[in-house]
């Protein structure tokens, strides 16, 4: 079952390669062969998951089954995604083409190559295609699919998408599936329209777009969007913002239900948030430089809706960062975008159960026979849910401190661990931030250990860490 | 708030300013013996406390009940401010230090029992003053409040309130009942005794009777402070293995060492789980900072164990005393040192940090969820000690988790602020809350915090205080909705 599954992914990513070997045929940027012959291998190894290894394959899904596929499909998919990358010789060593890879998949953005202009076309290519196929996420293409899955695909869906109550978009999982794909697809095009049309290169366009509504954040050139035009920062900004957003709300964007967003407390609180980060930056910067200028409030609304969306685009900002910008950022890299976004982080709605159950907390402290309940959206959030989520955030923390332990092992400052294993853990990826504490952008550098341990991270991170715990702990290996 | 609830609290400080006089009047002993010619002001200030503490008892003695549930938390916090007010006047007075924020610094480091000091040369300073340092933190360190209740336990206070808001979540999470009066005598014998023996200990390990009581008094609380500037680097080993298992005592629960100085090893098994990890945690610090100090500082094994058992025994039960210069150490290291610091000692001791017991809870409740999400229909609740802890538990202990991270996330940034640099700031924002006292960069090691401005020095001393109260019973202060009626 599971090596059924994993093998229809790896042949959907082989089909998907045709899209880097075509453009690698119309640039002749001299990767063809080594593409297709990847394309092949990859094709080869899905053919044999899918009909020999997986052959007697049950569409019998329970939980257990079903973290275990998700954990697994999020492991081998992106190991085979990094054929490309050593085929070409872009990349010499497995580790940093694994690194590549799994940035890629779980939408970090953080990356090994030092100058994306001196790769084959093709492979910038492939790398904003991977994050865009991991935004909405693999276990969603599943889905999206086989239709055959229809009562597994709740449980595979649950797995991935872990602890966030999913509205769904139409009572059946895989029409409700198929629309999130649409619309997804939709806004892509849009943007690469858009980004056409203020002048960009096509395979510019087509790479940012990936990059951005996916919150990617791979760019294409060594000094990240700096030298781009205004209006393309601009138009970026607005659909990074609009991709932290819940897929499913956005829907209704698009079928004019605007009234949705106004009764959605986390979308009103995001835009909030948003623009006070904005602006509060905008002040600071300007006071910092002594540059009142509207050049210094595109920055800020770029920079924020980077950060907020976990996206990780940079470019070229204000020389000084004051205090506040770099606490601000720091901060809102831990909370992340909206549940059921493509951002990462610890999402907004988590934080705000958190936050009302703190306040109830604290006024029970003083008035202890106070009954309350927590409303979001005017329903009430069941207890459970709420013991889920505190999990949730000592597991994340947990995640984070280790992660920084191990990095300090091979050799990074306190400051640096902690600024390079929050931005990895919440898929964010680059960010001008890390550079401000003094830490290295340059992801290449870093020892071997590092790594891995970015790599855990991130897919800790994307995976909301459950579904990667699970398969490791021993009481999932009992009563087999 | 009614009047006569103000009125009873100020009763309840009254005796407790007179014990600091005579704690202070004690301190007259060293400046008479060693004539530093600070007889006079020690004391005037001894005297000048004394009369403050008898005139609130006396004059409100006949308040002796608090009936509003918010009037003990409100207690608990004025207690340690005014107790620490007038911990300043032996400082100011003998000239040790000139300015209030070094002295209001130095005294709430010192009944806070964080140990972190504002004094670069700590020998030059009289021996009267220095003996007050360790007895600020002995008397700290037991818990002002926890004194209270021993001393006075005929008082109609709401004990149970009151004890919580000092040790919130400390013995209930444990899901054993609190008899408060007798927890108290019991926690009071076993702590003079430990003083004692340790005294003793030290002397007989050669070591100048001075010495050996500011060290024990210090190191016994969990509080850090030392008589020489270079902390406890050079005694002998075999004086620092001493001080190591006052260290280790002071982080394991008082109740449990009750039971097992007076043989009753049967009832120590209902507290067997947090033991088992705090010396499952500690064995493993001690070992991979051993190993890890040997290989990579190639420090030989003697000196690798010695170092290494020291410093993470005093990181661990937060009591900053210093073996060696941590701060050269490799950084991962120092980065474990400050995670342990954070973890920090058993519940029910004299340590500070979030608590073993706590993190135990934590992470005991993550694996259910985990298990819950693997086997939706399985019911299979957390278990302390063989006893189901009830989600409304593992949530209050999440809820301080989520206050101590946070607090410790605004101490980092209020101290960048205030224009300490990043490095500094992680360390001296977890050395004053956790209690642990010496931080990273000049301020930790055999350093100090003279070189802080005033506002990271209130800052500071305002983190200390949040730490040793767990930062719940201040936080409830800060609301509006505490103050309405």
């Amino acid at each position: 079952m599971v090596a059924r599954l994993a093998g229809l992914l790896t042949l959907t990513m082989a089909g998907g390669m045709l899209l880097p070997i075509a453009a690698s045929f119309y640039y002749a940027d001299g990767a063809q062969y080594a593409l297709i012959l990847a394309a092949l291998l990859m094709g080869a190894v899905g053919l044999f998951l899918r009909n020999i290894a997986g052959r007697n394959a049950t569409y019998d899904l329970r939980e257990r089954e079903s973290f275990w596929i998700t954990s697994v499909v999020w492991i081998t998919v992106p190991l085979c995604g990094a054929l490309p990358y050593l085929m070409t010789g872009t990349l010499q060593s497995f580790t940093d083409a694994a690194f590549e890879s799994i940035s890629g998949f779980t939408t970090t953005g953080s990356s090994v190559i030092v100058r994306p202009e001196a790769i084959p076309q093709s492979l910038l290519l492939w790398r904003s295609m991977t994050q865009w196929i991991g935004g909405l996420g693999l276990i969603l293409l599943v889905v999206a699919l086989l239709r055959r899955l229809s009562d597994g695909s709740l449980k595979l869906y649950a797995a991935e998408f872990s602890g966030t109550q999913q509205r769904k978009l139409h009572p059946h999982i895989a029409k409700s599936v198929m629309r999130m794909w649409f619309i997804y697809s939709f806004i892509t095009v849009l943007l690469i329209a858009l980004l056409a049309l203020v002048g960009n290169s096509a395979l510019d366009s087509v790479c940012l777009a990936l990059s951005t509504v996916s919150t990617g954040g791979f760019m294409t050139a060594q000094f990240g969007l700096t030298g781009y035009s205004e209006l393309t920062l601009g138009i970026l900004t607005v659909f990074m913002f609009l991709s932290g957003v819940n897929v499913a709300l956005l829907y209704n964007l698009f079928t004019l239900k605007w009234r949705r967003f106004k009764v959605n407390h986390e979308f009103v609180l995001y835009a909030v948030l948003f623009l006070f980060a904005a602006l509060s930056c905008f002040v600071a910067f300007s006071i910092a430089n002594h540059n009142f200028s509207l050049s210094t409030l595109h920055f800020s609304l770029f920079h924020i809706a980077s950060t907020v969306s976990t996206c990780g685009f940079y470019t070229e900002g204000p020389a000084v960062w004051p205090f506040w910008p770099s606490v601000l950022t720091f901060m809102l890299i831990l909370s992340g975008a909206c549940a059921g976004s493509t951002g990462g982080g610890l999402k907004l709605r988590r934080l705000m159960v958190l936050f009302l159950y703190m306040r109830n907390y604290l006024t029970r402290m003083v008035h202890p026979h106070v009954v309350f309940t927590i409303k979001i959206d005017h329903k009430v959030v069941p207890s459970d849910y709420v013991n889920k989520i505190f999990a949730f955030l000592f597991l994340y923390i947990c995640f984070i401190i280790g992660g920084a332990f191990l990095l300090t092992i091979s050799g990074s400052s306190v400051a640096d661990a902690f600024c390079l294993a929050s931005a990895n853990i919440s898929n964010l990826g680059p960010s001008p931030l890390i550079n401000s504490l003094g830490a290295n952008l340059e992801y290449a550098s870093l020892p071997m250990l590092s790594k891995w341990t970015l790599m855990v991270l991130m897919l800790a991170g994307r995976l909301e860490i459950f579904a990667l715990l699970a398969i490791v702990s021993p009481s999932y290996w009992k009563r087999r | 708030m009614k009047n006569s609830d103000w009125k009873a609290v100020l009763q309840f400080i009254g005796p407790l300013l007179m014990a600091e006089g005579v704690l202070m009047a004690l301190c007259l002993i060293p400046a008479w013996h060693f004539a530093d010619g600070t007889t006079p002001q020690i004391a005037l200030c001894s005297a000048i406390t004394f009369a403050v503490g008898a005139f609130l008892h006396f004059r409100f003695r006949h308040f002796r009940n608090i009936k509003d549930r918010r009037m003990s938390y409100l207690l608990v916090v004025l207690l340690w401010i005014v107790l620490s007010l007038f911990a300043t006047l032996p400082f100011l007075a003998t000239g040790a230090t000139h300015s209030f924020t070094y002295a209001w610094f130095e005294a709430m480091s010192g009944f806070s029992t964080c140990g972190a000091t504002i004094f670069p040369d700590v020998a030059a300073l009289p021996a009267s003053i220095l003996l007050w340092r360790s007895m600020m933190q002995w008397f700290g360190g037991f818990g002002i409040v926890l004194l209270v209740l021993a001393l006075t336990p005929k008082l109609g206070i709401n004990k149970y309130a009151l004890y919580t808001a000092e040790a919130s979540g400390a013995d209930n999470a444990g899901g054993g009942a609190v008899r408060t009066v007798v927890t108290v005598r019991r926690t009071l014998t076993v702590y003079l005794g430990l003083t004692l023996f340790f005294i003793l200990a030290l002397l007989a390990a050669g070591m100048q009777a001075w010495d050996a009581v500011n060290l024990t008094f210090s190191n016994i609380s969990s509080g850090g402070f030392a008589p020489a500037s270079d902390s406890i680097a050079s005694l002998t080993p075999l004086q620092q293995y001493i001080l190591a298992g006052a260290m280790f005592f002071s982080g394991v629960n008082f109740t449990l060492l009750y039971l097992l100085f007076t043989f009753r090893w049967r009832k120590m098994k209902h507290k067997f789980d947090e033991l088992n990890s705090y010396l499952f945690l500690c064995i493993v610090a001690v070992a991979f900072v051993v190993v890890f100090l040997h290989l990579n500082s190639g420090l030989p094994w003697a000196d690798a164990f010695r170092v290494g058992t020291v410093q993470t025994v005093s990181a661990m039960t937060t009591t900053g005393s210093v073996v060696a210069d941590y701060t050269l150490w490799p950084v991962p290291v120092t980065f474990l040192l400050l995670i342990l610091a954070i973890c920090g000692g058993m519940a029910g001791s004299t340590s500070g940090g979030l608590k073993t017991m706590r993190v135990l809870i934590l992470f005991r409740n993550a694996r259910a969820i985990l298990h819950n999400r693997l086997h939706p229909h399985i019911v299979n609740p957390v278990r302390l000690n063989g006893k189901p802890v009830t989600g409304h538990i593992s949530n209050n202990v999440m809820v301080i988790f989520i206050v101590f991270g946070g607090t410790l996330m605004l101490g980092v940034m209020g101290l960048m602020l205030c224009g300490v640099s990043p490095t500094e700031a992680i360390g001296a924002s977890v050395g004053c809350l956790t209690g642990y006292g010496p931080g990273l960069g000049a301020s930790g090691g055999f350093g100090s915090y003279a070189h802080f401005s005033s506002p990271a020095l209130w800052y500071c001393s305002f983190l200390m205080l949040m730490g040793r109260l767990e930062c719940m019973t201040l936080i409830i202060l800060l609301l509006p909705r505490f103050w309405k009626r």
